[in-house]
This record gives C-alpha cells, sequence and structure tokens, in this order.
C-alpha cells in the first residue's frame, strides 16, 4: 500500500480535471490496483527506484524551491512547482528520479481504457482473432 | 517438442548431438540449419514460451512476460548517463520484440572487418550473401508498402521529397502486416516472422526439442572439450528455481545468448581472455517528438516502417521513425501535474522519430555484486555525431510540416518552434546525461580474431583453446554494423551452422 504522502505526490504528479479532454487523474486510471500488481512482480531495481524516487519527491524536492520538506505541507500549486523543479534540476541523479516516477505512472496512466479512447487510440483487435488461423507460433 | 520448464517442474538429463543456448536470432537459425542434418538438437531458452495470442497491448505485463527483467529499469549501461538496455527474454529471443528490419552488412562494414581484422575468409561475403537470399525468402522480407506506412513513417517519405535526402521504405521480415503499430511487444497477429513464428517451428517439426524458462548456469567442460549445458528450470513471476538440468552433447555445444547473456556464461564456465566481455558496442539512439497540426496517430502503420540512411557514412547516424503506445509516449512527454496533462492531450498529434548512432565507443560487460554490470561511456566524436543526428531529425520533421519540436535534451527549450533551432540541438550539451537514450543492438564481447590474444573465438567459430564449443551470436562480432543486426546475425548464424555441420559430420 502507498502511505498517504507517496498518494499525495502522485495526486500532484498527474491530477485530475487538469484538461478537458483527459479529466482523470492517475488515481481515477486505477494506480492503486496497479500498484498491488507492480509491487509484486516489477524488478526490483524499478521497484526500489520507484520507492525512492517518492521518497525523493517528499523530502527533497521541496528544498528546490526553498521550502522546507516535506511535500505534503504544501498547496497543490506549490507541490507542482517543487516537482517541476525535480524534473529540470541540474542534478541527473534528481532528473532520473523524476523519470521513473513518471514513467511509472504512465505505465499505468496509458494503459486504461478511458484515457486511451480521449487521446484516440483504437480499441484493438485481440478479441477479433482468429486463433485457430492467426495462431502460427509454437 | 517443447519442454516447458515452468510448467513441468521436474529435473532433466538428457543428451542431444548438439546443444544451443539462445533461441534468439542466432540460435534459431543454427537450430533450424542443423534440423536439416537429422541431428538432434536441443534449444535451451532462459525465457518463458509464448506464444503469439499472449501478446497484450498492455506495456507493464506484456514487458514483465517477454524482456529481461521486465523491461523497463532491468538493464542500464553505466556511465556518465545510464542508459536503458531492452532485450526480449522469451522463445524467439529479441527477435519477439524488435521491429523486423533487415539489413545485409554494408560493404564497407564488412570490409573493414576483412582489411582492420583479417575475418575476409572466416566470413566470405559471397556465401553470407547466399545465406540472406535464403533467409529474406523463408522470411518473406520485403519493403513496407505504403498501405501500412501510417502516418509516422508517411511524413518520413513528404520530408525526403523536400530535403531531396535519402530515404527509403524499410525492408522487413513481415507477412500480412496490418499496421498495428505493436511491434515491440510482440506481434499480435503472427505477421512479423520472428523466430518464434518461423525457424523455431521449422527446427520442432524436424525434431528439435526445446526447452524453456531454462537458465544456464555454466558449460560442463571436460579439459578443453565442452561437454554438457548444466542449469535450472524456473518460474518466471518469482524467478525461483524450481529443478536443475543437465543437457549433454555428444557433438557440440553452441552459445548464442546475446552479447550480454554469452560473455557472462563464458566467464562462469572457465573461459579466460582479457577480451571477455570487453569490447562491447551498440547503436545509442535519441527520439525527438515532432508537434503536428493533423492527427499522425503513432498507433497506427508499420512500427518503423521508413529510414534514412542519408549520413549512415559520413556522420554513423540513420534516422527511423517509431511507434510508441500510449504507456512511453506519456513518459516521454515534459511537465508534471497539470502541465504533464495538457502535453499528453497532444498524444494524436505527436511522430516520434529516432536517431540510433554507430557509436566508437567500448564498454565492458561483468557480473557485478548486484547482477549483470554494463559499464559504457559515449565518446566525444559519439556525442558529436548524436548532435548532428538530433539536428538532422529536427530538419526532416520541419521539412515534413512539424509545428513545434519536443527535443527532451537538458538545458535546451521544452519546445523548438522554429527551423532555425535545430542549431540548439548541434550545439547543444556534450554530457550523456543531458539527453534520455536507449541502447539497443549488442555486440562484440566475444569477438572473432584470428590469433587467440586478439580475441574469445577462432575464426571458426570455436573459443580459442576449446574444442566443440562454438560461439554464434553477435558477440563475436568484432564492431559494430550502424543498421540492425538481425539479419547479419542470422546470416553469420547460418555460416556458423555449416560449418560446424561439416566438421562433426
Amino acid at each position: 500500500m502507498l502511505n498517504s504522502r507517496a498518494h499525495v505526490v502522485l495526486d500532484t504528479l498527474l491530477p485530475p480535471h487538469a484538461h478537458p479532454s483527459l479529466p482523470q487523474g492517475l488515481f481515477d486510471a486505477g494506480f492503486e490496483n496497479f500498484y498491488q500488481n507492480f509491487a509484486r512482480t516489477a524488478n526490483g531495481t524499478l521497484r526500489n527506484g520507484f520507492h525512492f524516487a517518492l521518497f525523493i519527491a517528499i523530502w527533497i524536492s521541496p528544498l528546490l524551491i526553498r521550502r522546507i520538506p516535506p511535500i505534503t505541507l504544501y498547496s497543490r500549486e506549490t507541490r507542482e512547482r517543487a516537482l517541476a523543479a525535480m524534473e529540470v534540476s541540474r542534478f541527473y541523479f534528481l532528473r532520473q528520479m523524476m523519470l521513473i516516477l513518471k514513467n511509472v505512472a504512465a505505465l499505468c496512466y496509458g494503459a486504461n481504457r478511458e484515457v486511451r479512447d480521449a487521446i484516440g487510440y483504437p480499441r484493438q483487435h485481440d478479441g477479433l482473432r482468429d486463433t485457430q488461423n492467426e495462431r502460427r507460433s509454437l | 517438442m517443447i519442454f516447458d520448464g515452468e510448467k513441468e517442474q521436474r529435473a532433466v538429463a538428457e543428451a542431444f548431438d548438439y546443444v544451443i543456448v539462445g533461441s534468439g536470432a542466432a540460435g534459431a537459425t543454427v537450430a533450424r540449419t542443423l534440423a536439416d542434418s537429422g541431428a538432434s538438437i536441443a534449444v535451451v531458452e532462459e525465457g518463458p514460451a509464448v506464444d503469439t495470442i499472449e501478446f497484450d497491448d498492455h506495456i507493464f505485463p506484456t514487458m514483465q512476460r517477454i524482456f529481461r527483467g521486465g523491461g523497463l529499469g532491468a538493464l542500464n549501461a553505466r556511465g556518465h548517463a545510464f542508459i536503458p538496455i531492452f532485450q526480449g527474454s522469451c522463445l524467439g529471443g529479441t527477435t519477439v520484440v524488435n521491429s523486423a528490419i533487415i539489413w545485409r552488412i554494408p560493404d564497407d562494414v564488412w570490409e573493414s572487418w576483412r582489411s582492420e581484422y583479417g575475418l575476409g575468409q572466416a566470413l566470405p561475403l559471397p556465401e553470407l550473401h547466399k545465406n540472406w537470399d535464403q533467409i529474406e525468402r523463408d522470411l518473406y522480407v520485403e519493403p513496407t508498402p505504403p498501405a501500412v506506412w501510417g502516418e509516422n513513417n508517411r511524413l518520413l517519405d513528404v520530408a525526403k521529397t523536400n530535403l531531396s535526402v535519402s530515404a527509403f521504405p524499410t525492408r522487413r521480415n513481415v507477412r500480412d502486416c496490418r499496421g498495428s503499430a505493436r511491434c515491440s511487444t510482440g506481434c499480435p497477429f503472427g505477421a512479423k516472422q520472428s523466430m518464434l513464428v518461423s525457424y523455431l517451428p521449422y527446427a520442432v517439426k524436424r525434431g528439435a526439442t526445446i526447452f524453456t524458462s531454462a537458465r544456464v548456469d555454466r558449460i560442463l567442460m571436460e579439459g578443453n572439450q565442452a561437454k554438457a549445458v548444466t542449469g535450472f528450470f524456473h518460474t518466471s513471476t518469482v524467478k525461483k528455481d524450481v529443478a536443475p538440468f543437465t543437457l549433454y552433447a555428444r557433438k557440440a555445444v553452441i552459445v548464442a545468448a546475446s552479447a550480454i547473456q554469452t560473455p557472462l556464461l563464458l566467464a562462469r564456465s572457465g573461459v579466460r581472455s582479457p577480451h571477455l566481455g570487453s569490447h562491447f558496442q551498440g547503436h545509442p539512439g535519441c527520439s525527438l517528438i515532432g508537434v503536428f497540426d493533423q492527427p499522425v496517430n503513432l498507433w497506427s502503420g508499420a512500427t518503423q516502417g521508413y529510414e534514412s540512411d542519408e549520413h549512415r557514412l559520413d556522420r554513423r547516424f540513420k534516422v527511423e521513425p517509431l511507434a510508441l503506445p500510449p504507456e512511453l509516449v506519456f513518459g516521454a512527454m515534459p511537465g508534471v501535474g497539470q502541465h504533464w496533462v495538457e502535453n499528453m492531450a497532444q498524444a494524436a498529434h505527436l511522430a516520434v522519430w529516432s536517431a540510433p548512432i554507430r557509436a566508437e565507443a567500448e564498454g565492458v560487460v561483468r557480473e557485478g555484486r548486484f547482477g549483470t554490470d554494463v559499464r559504457y561511456d559515449l565518446t566525444r566524436r559519439d556525442m558529436l555525431f548524436l548532435r548532428q543526428g538530433l539536428k538532422f531529425v529536427a530538419d526532416l520533421f520541419f521539412a515534413a510540416g512539424a509545428r513545434e519540436i519536443i527535443p527532451n535534451v537538458h538545458g535546451l527549450p521544452e519546445r523548438l518552434k522554429h527551423p532555425e533551432d535545430g542549431r540548439l540541438l548541434e550545439n547543444g550539451p556534450d554530457n550523456p546525461a543531458a539527453y534520455s537514450f536507449a541502447l539497443t543492438h549488442l555486440f562484440g564481447t566475444a569477438r572473432m580474431s584470428v590469433r587467440s590474444q586478439d580475441g574469445v573465438v577462432g575464426t571458426d567459430f570455436c573459443v580459442h583453446g576449446a574444442r566443440n564449443f562454438y560461439v554464434v551470436d553477435s558477440s563475436v562480432f568484432p564492431t559494430n554494423l550502424g543498421v540492425n543486426p538481425q539479419h547479419a546475425i542470422m546470416g553469420i548464424a547460418m555460416l556458423a551452422a555449416r560449418q560446424i555441420m561439416a566438421k562433426n559430420g
């Protein structure tokens, strides 16, 4: 389970109602369920990297905008500024941490059916495959 | 037959004429060639047995199933930047997740192998061309037809016309491609002629046995002779060893486990050479995102169906469109919070083109304390060519009508809005850490050499000083290619298989 601070960071990273065509936030897109699977099956580097990146976002990113951590003390606007500063930080390590956060969030968000519909990603034809004719592999 | 170690979960000790480690481009080609001789063959694959019907259009579960270590974050080349390395790990290897791009070894590359490394006789070009002819027939290779280009590829054709540069439809090993843009997560329609649907079934029909979910620990040697392959069957989800196996080789052990895994396996098996794991080369590349007024629909059309080789020779890079699923497009968009979502909402209007370079850098692959350790740092010249490559991609994008370009380069503006802005890329940062790289196409970690002191493998593909112990994958290549390597790997593996067959009867 994600703790409440991690929840705040991820909700700030990908908030609901941020754009008319993409009203879903990360948690509307099912991140809680995604995370359960992720925590169980992702490789150790990615899983630990994600948790560490959350830690950095909570405790370090506010320092980049001269605020005292944790990030949860502040308004959404300030939190966004802290995370944005992390994304463009001159420290490669901090940029990499943000990259991990965004990539993991995107793995969930981009897989959501409603999000895909919103950007025009077509429903795939997998269900229509003729398994007898097209099952060409072993 | 297929012995699925994940399901069977029982110990195996059997003997075969040939035991092949790896079922990707090299291993499957060797299996297919040896199968014609009537010899008994075992193919050992670390990844799971998969079926086209399993290939899902959701990236995370698919990567977990068919990429090494689950893909993202599993393996990075470490230097001034972390560069992710993507490898398939399933029956069929990386051929299941590549974009089916077919290139013969360019003449200039082969000539350097002949003149600088003395491999002209070991790798005779006429014989390689015969092999490539056969492979192209077997795998239905043809240029990507306009009907499945999709807009991402078509726009490069527009840029080609407007700038008068060399570019053309990519030759691919596909059959009845529908342009679903899903090559990189396994073609769900079986259209891509990966080894999974081509040479492996061919070998199985002729009696080959394939062991999947079978991780090879070492090659057992008796004196200098390879005698057997030993390891454990494991479960793919929790990576737990479930039963041991030992496969004895009456004639030869043939290693085709990739330029990352092969040197590690050889080292665990007692092979000693200063060249083992060294000379690691690849094709690192970066992508730019073009924003167009009209919909591009990145997810429609061949994953990579068009390419430009305008600067392959003089600046060591190619340009390739690259279709990405929503998960990866979103991950590449800049911004956080509302800004990120606003960028994501443009997804249908984005095109992605990459510039992989033929890097001169050489790295090292070793077994580290925490797993595979790949050290790799780009040279200043590599960075120069990369920046020139990105500038060229920007020129192409603007020539194709792009409104803006998202460079994803630290220190540059988030969006480039004018054709002159391409200069920012050319004069961009020299530090690899400013860029978002990916590393594909891996070579050189058990290189072939005439003299034993110059490499790991002899010109007969046998490990120097050993008997019946062969390496046939891209580890033996003395350099990288500057083009997609599947066809080169297969042509050379076919050559090796015929030599091994002739030698062992």
